[in-house]
């Protein structure tokens, strides 16, 4: 979803009843019957660290060490869910489960982040530097 | 699924497509009602469908409930999935399309209720 998308007004249902629409149990991702404006159909492409986490996760779903609901709810549970791009909002729902389980706690992530930032520094809209090296004549 | 029948049952006794669904309460053809509520958490039925009435299409086979999978447990005792027909403009008061278009989801067991004089057996 595109963030002109994701930000759209969430206006009145396509004459679905009161009490569905405006639930406060009615998560973020329950958008079936809004109006969602523009949807941006480009092929955006994976970016690397979006390739690395896509890769992670698919590792760890594969090992069953999470599983698709637990992401999901983990997902849907996201405070600023409709703020977040796709693989952001994965993400995020795996560090939450990855913590959850007791594989990591929040102090190691972020010391492991500070270590792994100070050596191998990713701008956030970089291309996979290896892809980089061999476009370069 | 190498399950007996085929074509060759009735559509009541279809059997199902995917899994065994043991002890299945709705039958294919059956009036179901999507239950009104809107219990906190992950849950599987989005909000637009609660309370419409569908026709059970088929019975997809018995699963892990995803909505207790979500939390970390192991699904079990499994819940019956349907696919369940609805009229387009039956879920959507203002729907504009053709009066004959159909919107199909699958819903699970505990979602459903009997709609009507030619529902489920309860």
């Amino acid at each position: 979803m595109t963030m002109a998308g994701a930000k759209a007004k969430l206006e009145a249902p396509n004459g679905v009843d009161e009490m569905a629409e405006k639930h406060p149990n009615r998560g973020p991702q329950d958008i079936g019957g809004r109006k969602a404006g523009p949807v941006d159909v480009v092929d955006h492409g994976m970016k690397f660290w979006e390739r690395q986490a896509n890769a992670l996760r698919s590792t760890l779903s594969g090992k069953g060490i999470v599983k698709r609901d637990e992401l999901r709810r983990a997902a849907e549970d996201l405070r600023d869910y409709s703020k977040l791009q796709y693989f952001e909002i994965t993400t995020s729902a795996l560090r939450t489960l990855m913590i959850e389980k007791g594989y990591m706690t929040e102090q190691e992530l972020k010391a492991k982040m500070d270590e792994v930032r100070a050596r191998f520094d990713v701008p956030d809209e970089m291309e996979s530097p290896l892809k980089q090296k061999a476009a370069q004549p | 699924m190498s399950a007996a029948g085929g074509e060759t049952g009735s559509a009541q006794s279809r059997p199902s497509t995917y899994t065994p669904a043991p002890g299945h309460r709705y039958e294919v053809g059956d009036a179901v009602r999507v239950k009104r509520r809107y219990p906190p958490g992950h849950r599987r039925t989005p909000h637009y469908i609660r309370g419409k009435v569908g026709t059970v299409e088929r019975i997809c086979g018995a699963f892990p409930n995803p909505e207790e999978l979500a939390y970390g447990f192991d699904g079990e005792p499994k819940k019956v999935l349907y696919r369940v027909r609805f009229v387009q403009k039956e879920v959507w008061p203002r729907y504009r399309g053709p009066a004959r278009d159909l919107i199909e989801m699958e819903i699970f067991e505990h979602w459903l209720e009997p709609a009507g004089d030619t529902g489920g057996r309860t």
